[in-house]
């Protein structure tokens, strides 16, 4: 009897188990919304260097896959996350010159001249002043590089 | 017997999470914060042309220089306006009254002093490209010379780089 009455408390306690997710579900689909809303359908993806604030604009072109040139406020210059030297007055930069001559040879090694990939895209910091833009376009043009693509971000 | 029909009718969400959290996954790793997007500017290319031209070009030039945005229009680079820098909307309106004169004209050449700053040249680009005030627009001509409405004013940047 004794056992009875044990056996159906435990099948009672059992039943009554049954978890609610109706919570974690709410949780997910405003995740999923929060998720669908900031996607961004450009295939490039930048991991900004450190002290690189990217000045805001209207522009509503998506970015594409090329070299990235980033400069930051204190002038140093990286190639796809490699620092390769600091970006001084007028003139061409010779080590970021040397820097997307090697990286053209390594990529574009069997294509012909006019199938070389043009575009590169220039990340500069906000604060930056023209000649230093100027130096870098100058050097990236002397590189064969002749499709600058300025990236911005979206200002809301 | 009703009760035991109840009881089979409960909905199994197993198969549902699961490919919710499969998304979520796919969109947390895709994510990217900051909205990224690009404006297009080509290396400025020299040549020399003996043909006669029917139309003076617009030769569009916008010096920027401290807080003056001067714009100057031709090949003997005249002066057509001086906007000053905090006032962009006067910039953006003038270059409005260019485009209806030249309207087959699409491009601006930028030549900013060697301290202006990046973020005041994306500010002026901004203003150069488009019309920035909401639901105007004006009338353009395409390749075939058909006019369409657009807000697109000179988005063709080329940066001066002459010393």
């Amino acid at each position: 009897m004794k056992r009875m009455f044990f056996n159906n408390y435990k099948r009672e306690k059992k039943e009554q188990m049954d978890l609610d997710i109706t919570s974690l579900l709410d949780v997910l689909v405003i995740l999923l919304v929060f998720l669908l809303k900031s996607y961004n359908a450009s295939e490039l993806k930048i991991n900004l260097v450190k002290d690189l604030v990217v000045p805001k604009s209207e522009a509503r072109i998506l970015g594409n896959h090329a070299i990235i040139v980033q400069v930051d406020k204190d002038k140093k210059i990286y190639v796809n996350k490699e620092e390769v030297g600091f970006a001084y007055g007028a003139g061409q930069n010779n080590a970021l010159l040397a820097k997307l001559n090697e990286m053209r040879a390594d990529i574009d090694k069997d294509l012909t001249e006019s199938k070389k990939d043009k575009k590169i895209n220039l990340v500069f910091d906000e604060k930056l002043p023209y000649n230093v833009m100027k130096t870098v376009m100058h050097t990236s043009a002397m590189a064969g590089y002749t499709e600058f693509k300025f990236i911005v971000q979206g200002n809301y | 017997m009703r009760r035991k029909m109840k009881k089979t009718a409960k909905l199994n969400l197993i198969p549902i999470l699961d490919a919710i959290f499969i998304f979520i996954f796919f969109l947390l790793m895709s994510a990217q914060f900051i909205d990224i997007y690009q404006i297009g500017s080509d290396a400025p290319i020299t040549s020399t042309s003996t043909e006669k031209l029917d139309k003076k070009p617009l030769n569009l030039t916008l010096e920027l220089n401290g807080e003056k945005v001067i714009v100057k229009t031709g090949l003997s680079e005249k002066v057509y306006k001086t906007v000053n820098y905090r006032d962009l909307a006067s910039l953006n309106e003038t270059l409005i009254e260019l485009k209806k004169q030249h309207p087959s004209e699409d491009s601006a050449i930028i030549k900013p002093a060697h301290n202006f700053k990046y973020k005041r040249i994306v500010k002026v680009i901004d203003n150069t490209r488009e019309i920035t005030k909401p639901n105007v627009y004006i009338t353009a001509l395409d390749d075939q010379n058909k006019k369409f409405a657009t807000k697109k004013l000179f988005d063709k940047i080329i940066f001066d780089t002459q010393d």
